[in-house]
């Protein structure tokens, strides 16, 4: 939100005209009333531009583009990488938002890196006050040229163009690290994954790969742990939502981490963000739905609901352990859920049945996902509504 | 092969002769497409794959050189970089895999994926 302090001055006693600000490179015309005897400042919010941010954070470079997927479809519109530029850009562009890699703020490349001893997970390695100016900067509808850095050869490349968008989505490991960044965020999200579920889902992806093995894989979850538990664990305390992901507790012994428990924690009292809830909001609710109406296959699946405390916050938490089978174990779960904020009955499913082959569509990642995407709209839409009824309460003033 | 003799094209050595029989061998290329097409045909073969490879390639390499600088130190600064750029590189690979499996091998997709509107790419449903 670009904030202009106008002073008024006695030779004036009429209504006037002024443009351009001297905080924005966009055309604004601002309107403003001079009262006799009175010297006041008026701040007047500029009616246009007014981009929302959501920061987005986990571990693991930004392979979160099942999330970013999701979030950017909820909004309608493919997100995809800049056409015409670097191939290699980590930046994701669709109609409505446009999702920035923090990687890309990078300060030392992968060898300046290796030469000092110090992981990408480490504040030592990133450019913050070059973070917080370009985030501030799109905030304030100004575009920037914008770093990459490039996974493939660890290098940093030369700037993309990045146009100010409605929606700006920043991804990466330290979203919520810096205090100034923080604050421009409208909405925190953390993805914390437990550590068995984190090995797990590690050894799926990397037993493919030539060279690893499972000595290979732990020592490199163990080496990262330290600087991962010191750097990126303490943001979540910032988040205004978190999706924790735990091995399942309806299978005993289970060390396979493909039927998860996932809960989804809501901070109480975050401007515009209202919780979802089962049965009735404050309550605690367990829920199995499965029985005479619905028959599921083993291990079924689990609701559970209550009011808790979260790092001396006020939280909701909404968990499902399991795997949905069916279609309509979808549905009927859906129309139980209260403040889905979805705009038609079964939108929720319809979302997750358009990206049936991600992962995660059959179980509480892909459920609680889809939810927090329909929950950002809400409250993009209602900034926005604010944001619109604004400039008009400021010239009562 | 009376018309290969005339042009006085070699054929028991088709590299050699490429050049200046250029045009001349269009019409024998399509009789012997494997002749002439066999070098282009490698050549593109190892480009499609090769980006995958340096990845895998990469991660190989480095997962070598954690082993080494961890077995000096294990708890340095550089065992620890080093086996997050084994994190970085497998990720990096695990994504191309991914990329390559979505579909960039039907050339027509992707052009109408940028460019519905064009002629090749409308669709009518009704």
């Amino acid at each position: 939100m670009a904030v202009s302090t106008i002073y008024s001055t006695q030779a004036l006693n009429s209504t006037h005209f002024l443009t351009s600000s001297p905080s924005s490179s966009s055309k604004q015309v601002f309107f403003y009333r001079r009262q006799t005897n009175r010297r006041f400042n008026t701040i007047i919010t500029c009616a246009a531009q007014q981009t929302v941010v959501i920061g987005l954070a986990a571990d693991s470079g930004c392979g979160k583009s099942t999330f970013m997927r999701r979030l950017t479809s909820v909004f309608g519109g493919a997100a995809e990488p800049p056409k015409g530029g670097n191939p290699d850009s980590n930046t994701l562009i669709s109609d409505m938002t446009t999702v920035i890699c923090l990687d890309d703020y990078h300060s030392l490349d992968r060898t300046g890196r290796k030469e000092k001893g110090v992981t990408a997970l480490d504040p030592r390695a990133n450019d913050f006050d070059l973070m917080y100016e370009q985030v501030k900067a799109l905030k304030s509808g100004i575009a920037v040229e914008k770093p990459i850095y490039n996974h493939v050869t660890g290098l940093l490349d030369a700037p993309e163009l990045i146009q100010p968008p409605k929606i700006l989505v920043i991804e990466g490991l330290h979203p919520m690290f810096d205090e100034r960044v923080r604050d421009l965020l409208d909405f925190s999200i953390y993805l914390d994954i437990s550590n068995e579920v984190k090995f797990a889902w590690k050894i799926q992806r990397d037993m493919a790969e030539r060279g690893h093995s499972l000595e290979s894989i732990k020592a490199s979850i163990e080496a990262r742990k330290p600087d991962f538990d010191a750097f990126i664990d303490p943001q979540k305390q910032y988040a205004d939502a978190v999706i924790e992901v735990l091995p399942t507790q309806l299978i005993p012994d289970d060390n396979e981490g493909k039927v998860l428990r996932v809960r989804l924690i809501m901070k109480e009292g975050v401007k515009y963000f209202s919780p979802v809830y089962l049965f009735d909001e404050g309550s605690t609710i367990s829920w199995i739905p499965c029985g005479r109406k619905l028959t599921c296959s083993y291990p079924g699946i689990k609701f559970n609901y209550q009011p808790d405390s979260y790092f001396d916050n006020e939280a909701s938490v909404v968990e499902m352990d399991g795997q949905f089978d069916r279609l309509d174990e979808l549905i009927y779960v859906e129309s139980h859920l209260s403040n889905l904020s979805t705009k038609f009955y079964g939108e929720v499913t319809q979302q997750m049945l358009k990206h049936a082959d991600f992962p995660g569509s059959n179980n509480g990642t892909g459920l609680f996902q889809t939810i927090v995407g329909l929950k950002i709209r809400d409250l993009y839409e209602q900034l926005i509504a604010n944001k619109a009824n604004a400039p008009t309460e400021a010239s009562k003033a | 092969m009376t018309s290969i003799a005339a042009t006085g094209l070699n054929v028991a050595t088709p590299r050699a002769f490429v050049g200046p029989a250029a045009r001349l061998s269009a019409p024998v290329r399509l009789n012997y497409p494997w002749k002439f097409s066999s070098v282009k045909r490698m050549v593109m073969s190892v480009k499609a794959t090769s980006e995958g490879e340096i990845i895998s390639d990469k991660v190989e390499k480095s997962i070598q050189e954690a082993k080494e600088t961890c077995a000096d130190d294990p708890v340095s600064g550089e065992c620890v970089a080093a086996w997050d750029e084994v994190e970085e590189l497998s990720a990096a690979a695990s994504h191309a895999r991914d990329k390559k499996k979505a579909g960039g091998s039907d050339p027509l997709e992707e052009y109408c994926s940028d460019n519905p509107e064009t002629d090749e790419c409308r669709t009518y449903d009704n």
